[in-house]
């Protein structure tokens, strides 16, 4: 039997989130090799915009509106069309791994009794299953593993696949959401804006992060000044979010975001294992440190032995010079 | 409050003690194993959150009989009781087996919260909460970095980070709650803490204990891992170690030349 | 002719002993080492640390349960001293002065005094200082002058105390005072009184400022007629001396903890040094007369180590000659840890000698382990009375 490959995509902010851009491409690309078929869901208060866009990755694309995710969390009810979908003939389920994507996941494999496969970074088809490569233990190693079943749920990594459009526009089919949800609704009370970066961290082109070398609240000046005159945001590792310079919301790394800029610039950034595991996929790693024996020069590109406070003014001054 | 903390031993990944064995599991009874970090962030929110409505803290893991000494470390940090899953015949136990385990061993507590870290650092499915709060009919609120109950309105409050902010959720409890280093610094136990741990009882649970249909009748896992690499090398850099002007246009250069600037 | 101690075999750690002591290393490796070099750096009192130590129960370790303690034997004490003492050795002695401090109320207190006293002591919220020594009284405490004139239900305390570590930090002051001028063994002239330092008339004279052990306060102590209540008196009038002598007997053992602990953080440094550090083409680690240095370094520690773990057992156990086993604890702990952080210096060569690497901070910590709490040289006509008294 050809499987029957689900996307179950997200929205941010009235769009299609980017992550689902990578997991619809990694699923159409994974039913491609398999002979199946592919297509989307998104469940939303309003889903026409992303729907749309989603159309653009997968051939078909299910619009479910649900009106009580305006005030509700989504996973319940996108787990509920999920079931609805499965129902109908779907064999695999493939999520982004969100926070939402793992409840979904998390409930439907508790539901089904499906395999479970967890932050692939890659996958292929091999006769009856995917086979999906996926980093685990801090990026210690890298694991290889397949369904033993035949239907399954896998959650992919954020920035590991790289979107592409399919070429031809898919086909959206709108429904409305499906009576009460299987599992308990949760309700959102308030959206709180806190200032965050205008670009975040994962759609940024330039990163640049400050680690335990900064110091200190104000000598994250500094790495601001750079990001600017790069045209980048700013990004902290773990020992400066905790430290109480800068907030959490900035932090890469295995317990922060993953990012996979043009350029990954670190200041100050000793660069341990669980960090790296957050940035080590950058185009191009550039490391200024003190210590020549930091763990970052491992994944840097080019590693500057030197003071931050010293090298970052100048080479934002150096880069503005030449901009004129 | 009564609040259930999910902890998870793990390979300390700060000391690389993870150790493969030869049918491609990762050998949990090598030691040490340390708590899942992102549980420990869950204990220590929970412990704050007795210590301000009053209540106790009780540990559920599932692990080999070793899982007996990570508990201990979490009892040291204030937890009061421990309940183990352990049974050989779980070992190696896929997803969807854990989830109706620890649902099942769940079910044998009383409880206000079933507080659990976001993902672990040696798998990081991070859906075993969630399945765990699909089987119990609980409400889900996940990467929480605020937990504010109101126990005598039977309710609870989320913070759930968002790129830009939080979104304040709010479910009646018993609820399920997962949260992420946002939740608060673990502390260090203290010697006290340590000695009495000792002592604090560790309820041990087996396959027979939890019920039917946990385990696959046939014994065979829904997932097969089928090896491990080491992680993809990177090619060596370069090391610029110039005065700071000389350093900057080394780096300017270098950004020119891949036309990032 | 041989001593005729039962317990010749090896120390065994309890499994709660171990426990501690692996805790107690944990927080010393990942809270109190990061800020050792500033603490010498600043010179200045760590009262963060006091805090991590009185979060942790550490200051918990040598008081009775009852009141608020972990009940732990000396041994145990020592093992945390250990461990602090390889991070920071300030932070070493911060465990052992409160220790050394509470030890007279623990040995001669009423009931009462204990309970008074003991728990803010146990739960790190006071510190108490030990205050025997005097400008003119150092190792012969026959010198002693300062006086404590009973009146009433009071005592008056007049005089001064020199080098009293903590001595500008503490609560409490156990204040070793002349009551009795005329009795008829010097011994029996002192009284150990405690001196609550918000009591008027007692200030802080001056700070020294030391070779080492820079964060840990030594102070000069005035006492200007401060009047303290009779009950504020530990034991009988004329006891202070014996009060002093015993409390020694556990107090030394601590600071031979904090003698070994400092040498095996030196030991340490230079080995990992020795292994990176390439000259001639290799490590330095793989020429002879660097593994000889370590060699020697190491089996100095080692040794000093179990015989500070030997006697304090015997001393737990009660054994009669416990002034000599604290007393050759104390001596070879602190001569190892003189000779083991000058040759850890020599080890690192010339960047020994500069404070980007920690041993010549060890070096200059390790010097008051021969010093204080009886100099070498005291502790050796100890050993040589006990052992001519045996043979």
């Amino acid at each position: 039997m050809p499987p029957v490959i689900l996307v179950v995509a997200e929205v941010a902010a009235g769009h299609l989130a980017r992550l689902s851009t990578e997991a619809a491409t990694f699923a159409r690309d994974l039913a491609a090799e398999a002979g199946g078929s592919v297509l989307g869901v998104i469940v939303d208060s309003d889903p026409g915009v992303a729907a749309g866009e989603l159309a653009a990755y997968l051939p078909r694309v299910v619009a479910v509106t649900a009106p009580s995710i305006a005030t509700e969390l989504p996973a319940p009810h996108i787990l509920t069309e999920v079931r609805r979908l499965v129902d109908e003939g779907v064999t695999h389920v493939v999520l982004g791994a969100s926070v939402d994507g793992r409840d979904v996941a998390g409930a439907l494999v508790a539901f089904t009794g499906w395999g479970y496969l967890a932050n692939a970074d890659s996958a292929a088809w091999s006769g009856e299953a995917p086979v999906m490569t996926s980093n685990v233990l801090a990026g210690k190693a890298v694991v290889h593993s397949t369904l033993a079943t035949a239907k399954g749920v896998l959650t992919v990594r954020p920035m590991s696949v790289t979107a592409a459009e399919a070429g031809a526009v898919g086909v959206v089919e709108a429904r409305s959401a499906s009576g009460e949800p299987a599992i308990p609704a949760v309700v959102v009370l308030d959206r709180v804006t806190e200032g965050g970066a205008a670009v975040s961290l994962e759609e940024a082109r330039v990163v640049v992060t400050g680690g335990r070398g900064v110091g200190s609240i104000e000598g994250f000046a500094v790495v601001e000044d750079l990001a600017d005159a790069l045209g980048g945001v700013v990004g902290a590792s773990r020992a400066a979010v905790d430290a109480g310079w800068i907030p959490y919301a900035r932090q890469v790394g295995q317990t922060g975001r993953i990012v996979k800029p043009a350029l990954y610039l670190s200041l100050g950034v000793s660069g341990a294992m669980q960090h790296r595991v957050g940035m080590q996929n950058s185009e191009t790693i550039v490391a200024v440190n003190k210590d020549p024996d930091a763990p970052m020069a491992e994944v840097a590109d080019l590693f500057v032995i030197g003071d931050l406070f010293e090298v970052a003014p100048a080479l934002a001054a150096e880069i503005r010079s030449r901009r004129s | 409050m009564r609040i259930l903390v999910l902890a998870k031993p793990v390979p300390d990944t700060a000391v690389a003690a993870e150790r493969m064995g030869a049918d491609m599991r990762v050998d949990r009874t090598a030691a040490p194993n340390v708590v899942n970090g992102n549980d420990e962030y869950a204990l220590e929110a929970a412990l704050q959150l007795v210590e301000a409505h009053g209540g106790e803290v009780a540990i559920l893991t599932m692990a080999p009989a070793n899982g007996v000494e990570t508990m201990r470390k979490a009892l040291a940090m204030g937890a009061m009781r421990g309940v183990l899953v352990t049974d050989e015949a779980l070992a190696g136990a896929d997803v969807p087996t854990t989830i109706r385990a620890l649902a099942a061993a769940a079910k044998t507590e009383e409880f206000d919260l079933l507080l659990t870290g976001l993902f672990t650092s040696d798998g990081g499915g991070g859906a075993v909460a969630a399945g765990v709060a699909a089987l119990l009919g609980l409400p889900m609120l996940s990467g929480a970095a605020h937990i504010d109950p109101d126990p005598a309105a039977g309710r609870v409050k989320v913070r759930r980070l968002t790129d830009n902010g939080y979104d304040l959720v709010e479910a009646p409890m018993p609820a399920v709650i997962s949260g992420t280093q946002a939740l608060g610094t673990p502390r260090y136990p203290s010697l006290k803490g340590i000695m009495a741990a000792r002592s604090r009882s560790i309820r041990q649970l087996s396959l027979a204990d939890l019920g039917p249909d946990i385990a696959p009748a046939d014994g065979a896992w829904t997932s097969t891992v089928l090896g491990f690499d080491p992680p993809p090398a990177r090619t060596a850099g370069r090391v610029v170690n110039l005065p700071a002007d000389a350093a900057a246009r080394e780096i300017a250069d270098f950004l020119a030349d891949r036309r990032i600037i | 002719m041989s001593t005729s101690h039962a317990a010749f075999g090896s120390v065994r750690l309890t499994e709660d002993q171990v426990l501690l002591r692996d805790a107690v290393r944990v927080l010393a490796d990942e809270r109190v080492a990061p800020r050792a070099a500033a603490i010498d750096r600043d010179a200045a009192w760590p009262d963060d640390i006091r805090k991590l130590l009185a979060d942790h129960d550490i200051f918990a370790i040598p008081f009775a349960e009852q009141y608020g303690g972990l009940g732990s034997d000396l041994l145990t004490l020592v093992l945390a001293i250990e461990q602090l003492s390889r991070a920071c050795a300030t932070t070493g002695l911060i465990l052992a002065v409160q220790s050394l401090g509470a030890q007279p109320i623990v040995d001669a207190g009423t009931d009462a005094q204990k309970e008074r006293w003991l728990p803010d002591l146990a739960a790190g919220r006071k510190l108490v200082a030990f205050a025997l020594t005097e400008a003119d009284a150092g190792s012969d405490p026959s010198g002693i002058r300062t006086r404590a004139e009973r009146d009433g239900d009071e005592y008056v305390v007049r005089g001064s105390k020199r080098f009293i570590s903590h001595g500008s930090v503490a609560d409490l002051v156990v204040v070793f005072a002349v009551t009795n001028p005329d009795a008829a063994k010097p011994s029996r002239r002192l009284s150990a009184i405690v001196v609550e330092t918000d009591r008027p008339g007692f200030s802080v004279a001056r700070l020294e400022h030391k070779m080492g052990i820079k964060g840990s306060p030594t102070a000069e102590l005035s006492f200007d007629g401060v009047r303290v209540p009779v009950s504020n008196r530990l034991g009988e009038e004329g006891e202070g001396f014996g009060i002093a002598m015993r409390t020694f007997e556990r107090s030394r053992p601590g600071i031979a903890a904090q003698a070994v602990g400092i040498a095996q953080g030196a030991l340490e440094v230079a080995a990992r040094y020795a292994k990176e550090r390439v000259q001639f083409g290799k490590p330095i680690a793989d020429l002879q007369m660097v593994q000889a240095m370590l060699a020697d370094m190491d089996a100095g520690v080692e040794a000093a180590r179990h015989l500070l773990y030997s006697a304090c057992q015997e001393i737990e156990a009660g054994t009669p000659e416990a002034a000599r086993w604290a007393a050759i604890a104390k001596l070879v702990a602190g001569d190892t840890a003189m000779r083991v952080t000058t040759d850890a210096v020599q080890v690192l060569g010339g960047y020994g000698y500069i404070d980007d690497y920690p041993v010549e901070r060890m070096m200059r910590d390790a010097k008051i382990t021969q010093l204080y709490e009886g100099t070498q040289q005291i502790q050796r006509l100890i050993v040589a009375r006990s052992l001519l008294s045996r043979s």
